[in-house]
């Protein structure tokens, strides 16, 4: 592998034999230098934190599928520990013309991974003059966070290609689930509770927004470490729609 | 033996002949003159990237040749030469296009791009058991809003220009674009200028089908044109087949 990240003076005379690389895993464009093997660093990795019980999530995302597309909602606080620690915090990001991912865990893990994602959906497209599939999305995440370089971070990724709309729990050790409706973070039992009533197979792009909404909103009133407006986010063959609500309530 | 000393600064590409020139280089720019025109306008309303596609049999997919690259949403790369080399060239302007959105969050500037591409291709004309590019770029895109132009050839060297051509007939096409450039055009007035300064280089009519167009604006970034749109702005330009003729 390149080491794209390495500004080290030493590196051009040897380009010219840096063509091939060998790991089937590796992302095209390398992680960043902290997460190189895995277990550098006095930081756990994704799994260890997992295991540890020491993943906290101060947050509430959701993400719901229908047959003309997904949306995902999230609430706008970042915490730290008892601290509200932004607000304003967007934890919905487009990673892709038609996908989004919803962040909960650490934010500087989920920020470079999201900076990952753009950069390898975008040499995808350039290379092959066509979109990466969802399959090819969610696999590459899950690839990333194996990899052990974005440590705790529990996404969910929400996209529409050309076989329909895609809803993936992505793991923090880089599972990969695909699902109808899901919920992360510490609001979202809450969440959950509201969408096991509320979703429908059958159900509308317009009242998936709603339920959406509902299930963030419930969130927001019960989970103090969620709270402070909503985003809403609707991804549709047209693209990604994302609206911002101050008083959670607006979006019912 | 001694032949063969006196003669190595004709096959090395890290030796100088007593003249001081590096002749394999200078091999490597011939074989860009033998590839298929390609064609670059830079004016106020964006750059027209144009390439020559010849088509050597009936039986062979013509969407299979590949001269006109996007490298990224603001940037697109025409080429003239050996093909398989300007595959690799792009592959590596695509990365480093990548590499600068992941370290800075910002689209690369055109001038960054196409010095990164020459900086490598410099390294194929001192490194040993290499053989240089054969292959010429034009690499045109959008910069802080503005249309760049650039062009490198084999040595590793980077032109800026307002208008240029590489490949076969490139002094007929740059009398042309000479004559004819007018940096207030739009984007429109690109792809004619194009289209028509092709046309003055061939003796035969120009075809949908037999050449490629790309364009880069500030608005749309990097946009293919069409088989029907280019055959509309051919027949605008008169420049089309005429059916009567052929008959």
């Amino acid at each position: 592998m390149t080491n794209d990240f390495d500004l080290d003076p030493t590196d051009t005379p040897n380009r010219i034999h840096q063509q091939c690389s060998g790991d089937a895993y590796a992302p095209e464009l390398g992680v960043p230098p902290a997460g190189r093997g895995g277990h550098g660093g006095d930081r756990p990795n994704a799994s260890e934190a997992s295991e540890n019980g020491e993943l906290k999530t101060g947050t509430t995302t959701v993400g719901i599928t229908t047959a003309d597309g997904v949306v995902l909602a999230t609430d706008m606080r970042a915490s730290a520990g008892n601290l509200v620690a932004s607000k304003q915090a967007e934890k919905i990001l487009e990673v892709h013309p038609r996908a989004a991912l919803t962040i909960s865990g650490a934010v500087s893990a989920a920020q470079s991974l999201v900076r990952s994602l753009k950069a390898e959906v975008r040499l995808y497209e350039a290379r092959r003059d066509e979109e990466m599939s969802m399959q090819a999305l969610s696999t590459l995440t899950g690839n990333l966070l194996r990899s052990g370089a974005f440590f705790i971070v529990a996404p969910i990724l929400g996209g529409v290609d050309s076989e329909g709309g895609h809803i993936y729990n992505i793991g923090p050790g880089g599972s990969v689930m695909e699902e109808e409706y899901f919920a992360t973070g510490s609001g979202s039992p809450f969440a959950l509770g509201v969408l096991e009533g509320a979703y429908d197979e059958e159900m509308s792009v317009e009242e998936a927004r709603d339920a959406a909404a509902r299930a963030v909103n419930s969130a927001i009133e019960r989970d103090t470490a969620s709270g402070n407006g909503m985003l809403l986010s609707v991804v549709t063959a047209e693209g990604v729609e994302t609206e911002q609500y101050e008083h959670p309530t607006e979006a019912l | 033996m001694q032949q063969n000393q006196q003669q190595a600064y004709d096959r090395g590409i890290t030796i100088f002949s007593p003249d001081g020139r590096l002749y394999q280089v200078e091999y490597a720019r011939e074989a860009v003159k033998r590839g298929s025109a390609s064609i670059g306008v830079r004016t106020d309303g964006g750059v027209a990237l144009l390439a020559d596609r010849r088509i050597r049999s009936s039986l062979m997919e013509p969407s299979s040749v590949e001269k006109l690259h996007k490298a990224d949403d603001h940037i697109g790369i025409a080429s003239a030469g050996h093909v398989a080399d300007a595959r690799q060239l792009i592959d590596f302007a695509r990365r480093q296009a990548q590499v600068n959105r992941l370290r800075y969050e910002e689209p690369i500037g055109v001038e960054a791009l196409t010095k990164e591409i020459t900086d490598n291709i410099q390294q194929y004309t001192q490194v040993g058991g290499a053989r240089p590019f054969g292959v010429a770029l034009i690499v045109g895109g959008v910069e802080n809003g503005d249309p760049r132009l650039y062009e490198t050839d084999p040595s590793g060297v980077p032109t800026e220009w307002k208008s240029v051509a590489i490949g076969n007939e490139r002094e007929a096409i740059l009398e042309h674009l000479e004559e004819n450039y007018r940096a207030d055009a739009d984007l429109d007035g690109a792809i004619d200028l194009a289209l028509s300064a092709l046309a003055s280089a061939k003796e035969e009519a120009l075809d949908a089908e037999g050449v490629l167009l790309s364009t880069i604006d500030a608005d749309e970034g990097y946009r293919k044109r069409s088989d029907e749109e280019i055959a509309s702005a051919l027949s605008e330009l008169d420049l089309d087949t005429d059916e009567e003729e052929e008959e």
